[in-house]
């Protein structure tokens, strides 16, 4: 249903998004997650043919973004990340302009009424946006989307801002939806999508990182673990003396350290005694500890990180090769 | 068609919940009608002159800026844009529409001219062909100012930058034709002011059209600028770079 060939995007000097490729089955439910800036935004805008790609082709159905994005558009519904809403329109005024736009014609009578009934805004059809809490402005915008009922949905952070209560009520809203239509949703928590999604793309610094379910990722980031360790020392001798420690994957030095004090998280894979073999260095360079606990990351940032470095290790290798 | 009729109506509705829009309106009106009645006693005549030969600088540089400062600017600011943009219509369909509005939206604020003919019409015996010439032309440079306003509207998301720099536009083409100002530019470059004048200039076109001559150059003159703005305006948009 969408198809991305070695999409391109940049922004200036920034690369928003560098060489992605994915695509999507229809009846899919896709989970976009990473960090906020990762190009999760700027993926769904060239899907609903907002912004162009600087390089690849993108295609959602049989029509190209580029050449035919009138097509395009008729076939997806997009919440966008800004919640576009006419504040001194009323949310009926606001539904109904969107349905012509659509041209919906005879079909909007019905339509509404499901979406209205959908979206819980029964109560809030003769009030200005303008006056609407977050939460409702959130439902209105969604409504906007699904008016039209159309195959394709995309969701940019349907639930940011929202209260607990509201998020769950999102959600399940969406789970229902899902059931006909082929869904692309974005968000930087992970497990917020891991019982919607049929599958997880993870983006980061404008490129795809990993791609599976949500087991397939929790399988990859469980096999990693993480310690911080900060010691006084300079940190030219730290990092020598912690090169020899071959199982660490990857390390980010903390620069909240009082001076003369070096800290760093170092990430490494799970099945080996860490801490012994970080109490044999601290006692062979004779460091004093500052602190040393292990870690327990968010899971999206724990996968970012080890997949990241995961490539890094592989370019190296065969570059060295 | 309908699309345009859609992307019209809600434009034009939103006029009418902004009070900026209202101000200037009563600002334009009070000022045209109050410069020209001090003409008006001092010189006795039952004529438009006076309002036609102000008309342009006010138009240019405080009324259509006002009114089309946020027909891309305002929807920038609020994110609407990227609703609007990905809607299954042409965007030179939501362009149009858009710019109708604004227009529509003038020719309401210039119908609340029409006390000053009437005024005449009670006080005295005037010649309507020159009035009816007047707001002919006035039609025809308001339209054209607000195709440059939507225009310059689609590069900024601050309604007064949009503002100011439709203002400095408007306001730069209305005065290198202005009375004794082609002659001024000529003195330091020569040349440069006549060529100016009558290539880029409105106010001979305008003026021409008030009294009277229509040249179908003058025509020709208001009808392809404003098709330029609104098609450069169109491919802006498609340009997609967001």
């Amino acid at each position: 249903m969408i198809e991305f060939n070695n999409i391109s995007k940049n922004y200036g000097l920034t690369k928003a998004l560098d060489n992605v490729s994915f695509s999507v089955k229809k009846g899919e439910i896709i989970g976009f997650v990473g960090p906020n800036g990762a190009g999760k935004t700027t993926a769904m805008k060239i899907i609903t043919t907002y912004t162009a790609p600087s390089g690849g082709t993108a295609k959602v159905g049989d029509y190209d973004v580029q050449n035919n994005p009138l097509k395009v558009r008729e076939l997806i519904g997009y919440l966008p990340e800004a919640v576009p809403l006419y504040d001194e329109m009323l949310v009926s005024e606001y539904l109904e302009f969107i349905g012509n736009s659509r041209h919906m014609n005879g079909k909007l009578k019905k339509r509404y009424d499901w979406v209205v009934q959908a979206c819980g805004l029964e109560n809030m059809l003769d009030r200005k946006i303008g006056v609407l809490s977050k939460g409702f402005r959130q439902r209105t915008c969604l409504a906007q989307a699904l008016i039209h009922d159309p195959e394709v949905l995309i969701l940019d952070e349907p639930t940011s801002g929202l209260d607990p209560i509201q998020i769950i009520s999102i959600r399940n809203m969406i789970k229902e939806l899902a059931q006909e239509k082929t869904v692309i949703l974005s968000t930087h928590i992970l497990p917020e999508v891991s019982n919607i999604s049929d599958r997880i793309l993870v983006i980061n610094k404008g490129k795809l990182v990993a791609d599976g379910t949500f087991q397939e990722l929790i399988q990859q980031v469980s096999k990693y673990s993480s310690i911080y360790i900060a010691v006084q020392t300079n940190k030219k001798d730290f990092e020598n003396a912690i090169k020899d420690i071959s199982e660490i994957k990857d390390i980010t030095y903390d620069h909240s350290t009082k001076r003369g004090v070096t800290g760093a998280h170092l990430y490494y894979s799970g099945k080996i005694d860490m801490t012994e073999k970080l109490n044999e260095l601290i006692q062979e360079n004779k460091w004093k500890v500052v602190e040393f606990h292990p870690e327990k990351l968010s899971l999206e940032n724990t996968f970012i990180r080890l997949t990241q470095s995961n490539e890094s290790e592989k370019q190296a290798e065969t570059k060295g090769e | 068609m309908r699309d345009i009729g859609i992307i019209f109506k809600r434009e034009f509705q939103s006029y009418f919940y902004s009070p900026i829009a209202y101000v200037f309106s009563i600002i334009f009106i009070f000022l045209n009608t109050s410069i020209y009645m001090f003409h008006f006693f001092l010189l006795g005549n039952a004529d438009m002159r006076s309002f036609f030969s102000t008309l342009p600088l006010v138009l240019g540089i405080i009324f259509i800026p006002a009114i089309s400062m946020r027909l891309w600017s305002e929807e920038k600011k609020l994110g609407t844009i990227e609703l609007l943009l990905t809607l299954p219509i042409k965007t030179e369909y939501i362009v149009l529409g858009k710019y109708l509005a604004g227009f529509a939206f003038y020719l309401i604020a210039l119908a609340g001219t029409f006390t000053i003919p009437i005024l005449l019409v009670i006080l005295g015996r005037p010649d309507f062909g020159p009035i009816i010439g007047g707001y002919l032309g006035a039609i025809l440079l308001g339209g054209f100012f607000m195709s440059i306003g939507i225009f310059i509207s689609s590069f900024f998301e601050d309604q007064i930058v949009s503002l100011i720099i439709t203002s400095l536009v408007c306001g730069f083409i209305t005065l290198i034709g202005w009375q004794y100002v082609p002659m001024l530019i000529d003195g330091w470059i020569p040349g440069l002011g006549t060529f100016l004048d009558k290539y880029i200039g409105v106010s001979r076109h305008f003026n021409d059209i008030e009294r009277g001559v229509l040249d179908i150059k003058s025509f020709i003159y208001f009808l392809s600028f404003t098709m330029l703005f609104l098609y450069l305006n169109v491919k802006i948009l498609e340009r997609r770079k967001y």
